[in-house]
């Protein structure tokens, strides 16, 4: 794995093989909601995401794996610190008809 | 148009069925991802933000109406029924599922059409002036000079693996249109005293990180001398350019590193040991691939059109015609620019629908013919002025008539962090709020000619730094930040914009692109004095303050 690991809270992220879908590791396996992510608050956490990381980068149901920080808000939900993630997990901001957005199960991550 | 030979055709189905042979294997498992990546790119397919998406080429920008046709079907059946054209005067679907990848490559094929060579460490594909053939001032339509190389550099085994990515462009006009000097190779056609046709050679320009201006290399390359002479630069760039650091991997470093000069000298010495005959083609073959491009049957029409000038009295088509009609060599005709930048719409995406409109007008008013410009337009390149009224209405219709070619609206925009994953910032919505700040169509007229161009990272496919204004997405610790810079043109007198300061955010962007352009009319010699030449007649200076928000002046209470 290249390069240094970011601060906690993590949440591992990827792309789908089959759709490009941005996808969330869970614990047990990879959904596309946010909200289904397992949020990593300790090294124990980050080392279970490491773990889940090094499995699928060769191979496996997803492609280009990497962790990112998140912020958790009053009500316990994820929300990425940086905007890049936040538009990885809203979609395009000019095309509010396509990606995750287009589901509206993400009211509480903006811009 | 250039058609496919048995083994153009051949060739491309093989691939196709080897790709579809590696998608089978990735998802079963038997590839790696990393194994895969490099397969996939070869072929055009990229994965980015939140999708795949697949870089379709359209070689030198020239599509027929059937080809535009499937390009809508595709975007209908496997994509999110819209297409965005870019800068390498190729298309992107922004939405394909991995499994669909080789059918789309197959309804590609069937009419002509592939995704080799759109990415990957290759000769990449060859871009040309998008009004070949039509410009007064053409010596030659670059278009065979395009293919020829296309079909040399094709898969070309020597030059598969370079350092890094190569682009080659082609003008044969007095005026250049494809911003020669920013490629890799840039060639111009040129006539000798003789009226010989042979290149002017530039090699070594660029954009991204380090941008160059391409230095001259031969100032007449005899036109049989083309492919021989490329093979030696490539050659020598293959061989020498560095591999060791990606952002020094472009043959603009080795240009630089070596300096001109040596370089030259490599190349020279290189070509002098070629085996020419083996690479030159013959003067049939060059023949035979011209006779493709020959131009359509002109009717003998009178130079002016009564019907064209009765729509004039219309003050939307009046305009229309001022800005999006471009000179044509043959009497009554033009070459009509379809502006893909309707006022606040993110540049260069066009509907299933509009390019179903485009294929009919193309097939109904211009020879079938169509061509994407690296300005993210169409143009319908032979339309009979007696018909522009038909087609405006058609456009109108379609939403595509947006009087604005070459105006402050008409902007160029890379995807940016909407859909890319490299960048580092938006850039769609900037492009989309400096658009409505300006839509106000008589003041756009009266600022005449000026190129915004808004790239999301230093990689620069939105080629800020031959804007004359730029505009380049930046991450500031976490914050999107964008560097304005001035002065930059593509073009003939080719020049990289300067930074006009420090960058500022995303939400001040618009208004301080307004006050830079208040300065310049405050400051021009008169309404033929363009921004540019503003800008290079006064310096910077002028415009620094205009980067800095302005508090509104109040009256003392
Ligand atoms: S300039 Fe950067 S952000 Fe824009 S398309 Fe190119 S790589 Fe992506």
């Amino acid at each position: 794995m290249a390069g240094k690991r970011p601060a906690l809270p993590l949440v591992l992220s990827a792309s789908d093989l089959l759709d490009g879908d941005v996808v969330f590791h869970t614990g047990a396996g990879w959904d596309r909601s946010l909200s289904a992510a397992l949020v990593a608050t300790d090294e124990a956490g980050a080392q279970r995401l490491e773990a889940a990381l090094a499995e699928v980068e060769s191979g496996g149901p997803v492609a280009e794996p990497f962790l990112f920080t998140v912020t958790l808000d009053p009500s316990g939900a994820a929300v990425p610190n940086h905007y890049r993630e936040r538009i990885r997990v809203c979609g395009p901001t000019v095309r509010h008809d396509f990606g995750p957005q287009a589901r509206e199960e993400l009211s509480h991550v903006s811009l | 148009m250039y058609r496919y030979d048995e083994f153009d055709e051949r060739l491309v189905r093989e691939r196709i069925a080897q790709f579809r042979e590696m998608v089978r294997r990735r998802i079963d498992g038997s590839l790696t991802e990393e194994e895969f990546t490099l397969l996939r790119q070869m072929n055009g397919l990229y994965l980015q933000l939140h999708a795949y998406m697949l870089r379709v080429a359209i070689p030198y920008g020239t599509l027929s109406g059937r080809q535009m046709r499937q390009l809508a079907l595709i975007a209908d059946r496997y994509d999110r029924g819209y297409g965005h054209f870019t800068t390498r005067q190729n298309i992107q679907y922004n939405w394909p599922r991995l499994r669909d990848v080789p059918d789309m490559l197959e309804l590609l094929a069937d009419v002509e059409m592939q995704c080799i060579q759109t990415s990957g460490n290759c000769i990449r594909n060859v871009t040309a002036d998008h009004f070949a053939g039509v410009a007064a001032d053409e010596i030659e339509d670059p278009r065979p000079t395009a293919e020829l190389i296309r079909q040399w550099s094709t898969l070309h085994p020597e030059f598969s693996f370079l350092p890094r990515k190569f682009k080659i462009a082609v003008t044969g006009s007095a005026v250049d249109r494809a911003a020669v000097a920013v490629h890799d190779i840039g060639l111009r056609i040129v006539a000798d005293a003789k009226g010989r046709i042979g290149y002017r050679v530039t090699v070594g320009g660029g954009l991204g990180r380090t941008p160059m201006i391409g230095k001259p290399v031969r100032e007449f390359l005899p036109r049989e001398e083309l492919l021989p002479y490329l093979e030696a630069i490539l050659r020598v760039y293959n061989l020498e350019g560095r591999r060791d650091n990606k952002y020094k991997a472009r043959v603009k470093i080795l240009v630089h590193e070596l300096g001109t000069e040596a370089f030259v000298a490599r190349v020279e010495e290189e070509y002098a040991r070629i085996d020419r005959g083996a690479v030159e083609v013959d003067a049939a073959e060059v023949a035979r691939i011209a006779a493709y491009f020959a131009p359509p049957a002109f009717e003998a029409l009178p130079a002016r059109s009564e019907a064209f000038e009765k729509a004039a009295r219309d003050p939307d088509f009046a305009r229309f015609a001022r800005t999006n009609l471009f000179p044509h060599k043959a009497p009554g005709y033009t070459a009509l620019t379809v502006s893909l930048k309707p006022i606040g719409a993110p540049p260069g995406d066009a509907t299933s629908d509009q390019m179903r409109v485009l294929a009919d007008l193309a097939e109904r008013f211009s020879a079938d013919e169509l061509r994407v410009t690296h300005v993210q337009n169409i143009v319908l390149p032979h339309v009979r002025l007696d018909d522009v009224p038909e087609v405006w209405a058609a456009l109108v219709e379609a939403g595509l008539a947006t009087a604005n070619s070459g105006l402050v609206t008409d902007i160029i925009s890379c995807p940016g962090m909407d859909y890319c994953k490299l960048a580092t910032a938006r850039s769609i919505p900037i492009a989309q709020e400096i658009s409505r700040r300006f839509a106000d169509p008589e003041r756009e007229r009266a600022i005449g000619p000026l190129g915004i161009k808004i790239s999301g990272c230093i990689n620069a496919c939105g080629h800020h730094h031959v804007g004359a204004i730029g505009i380049l997405g930046l991450d500031k610790a976490g914050v999107e930040n964008y560097q304005i810079t001035l002065g930059g043109e593509p073009g003939d007198l080719a020049s990289l914009g300067e930074r006009l300061g420090p960058g500022i955010d995303a939400d001040e962007v618009p208004a301080a692109i307004e006050r830079i352009v208040d300065v310049y009319l405050a400051l021009r010699t008169d309404e033929a004095e363009t921004f540019i030449d503003t800008v290079r007649r006064v310096g910077l200076d002028p415009f620094k303050p205009a980067l800095q928000p302005q508090e509104p002046v109040r009256a003392a209470a």
